[in-house]
């Protein structure tokens, strides 16, 4: 009976959700992007790793538009969840429990994400 | 014991996170200074003992992760039984699935 009793369903919808719940709500998508992407990442280890024309495959492969928007998702995926994954141990250690820096760690989360982001753009696009 | 039902998960959820933030960690470091990537010292570098066995590691603790995430997920959003019991046999599959697709490399690499 205990397992029923706990609030196990929210209506996102109608919830205002502060800035550590998005990033909160975040963390949890891109951990099932990240899941969905494993298999995609151990296609390209094997064909990367095969042979010298497979492995210009895989280097032609991420060239194209379409797989660049995919590698950035993935990548963005990656750093939002360690980043906001880093913060919740950091919080299970007892650090950032009050309400004011509850808030601003998630805010530093948010633009040390868009900085890393901006980076890799450019580096990947120019 | 009741009270202690989701410690497990909960614990092993946070120590496999530690050791993916440290290969995280070790990867982009290395892989910083080093500037040109042929196939050759790809498949060299992949295939050291010890970057054999981090990499092994690497994909072991992912596994554990994903595990304990996409489970959570699905006991918070998937009510009915039946349909929640069948997700969970497939991402225990699918998971388990991707253990012996990497088997399968390392093997392919040591060849």
């Amino acid at each position: 009976m205990s397992s029923t009793s706990r609030p196990v369903y929210l209506n996102l919808i109608k919830i205002k959700l502060p800035i550590s719940g998005i990033i909160s709500i975040f963390h949890r998508l891109s951990g099932v992007l990240l899941f969905l992407a494993i298999p995609f990442s151990l296609y390209l280890l094997q064909l990367s790793l095969k042979d010298i024309a497979s492995y210009e495959s895989v280097t032609s492969l991420m060239l194209k538009p379409v797989s660049r928007f995919f590698i950035l998702l993935v990548i963005w995926s990656f750093i939002h969840h360690l980043l906001t994954g880093v913060r919740f141990l950091l919080i299970d250690l007892d650090l950032f429990l009050e309400k004011q820096s509850v808030r601003s760690s998630a805010w530093g989360v948010v633009v040390v994400e868009v900085v890393i982001m901006s980076f890799i753009i450019v580096g990947i696009f120019l | 014991m009741v009270a202690l039902e989701g410690l497990r998960p909960w614990l092993l959820q946070r120590l496999t996170a530690v050791y993916l933030l440290i290969y995280t960690i070790y990867i982009v470091i290395y892989w910083s200074f080093i500037n040109d990537l042929g196939y050759v010292s790809w498949r060299n570098w992949i295939s050291s003992d010890i970057n054999q066995i981090l990499l092994g590691l690497f994909y072991l603790t992912l596994l554990i992760h994903a595990w304990v995430g996409i489970r959570d997920v699905l006991l918070d959003y998937i009510k009915p039984f039946l349909l929640r019991l069948m997700l969970l046999f497939s991402v225990a599959l699918f998971l388990i699935g991707s253990g012996f697709w990497l088997i399968k490399i390392l093997i392919m690499v040591n060849a």
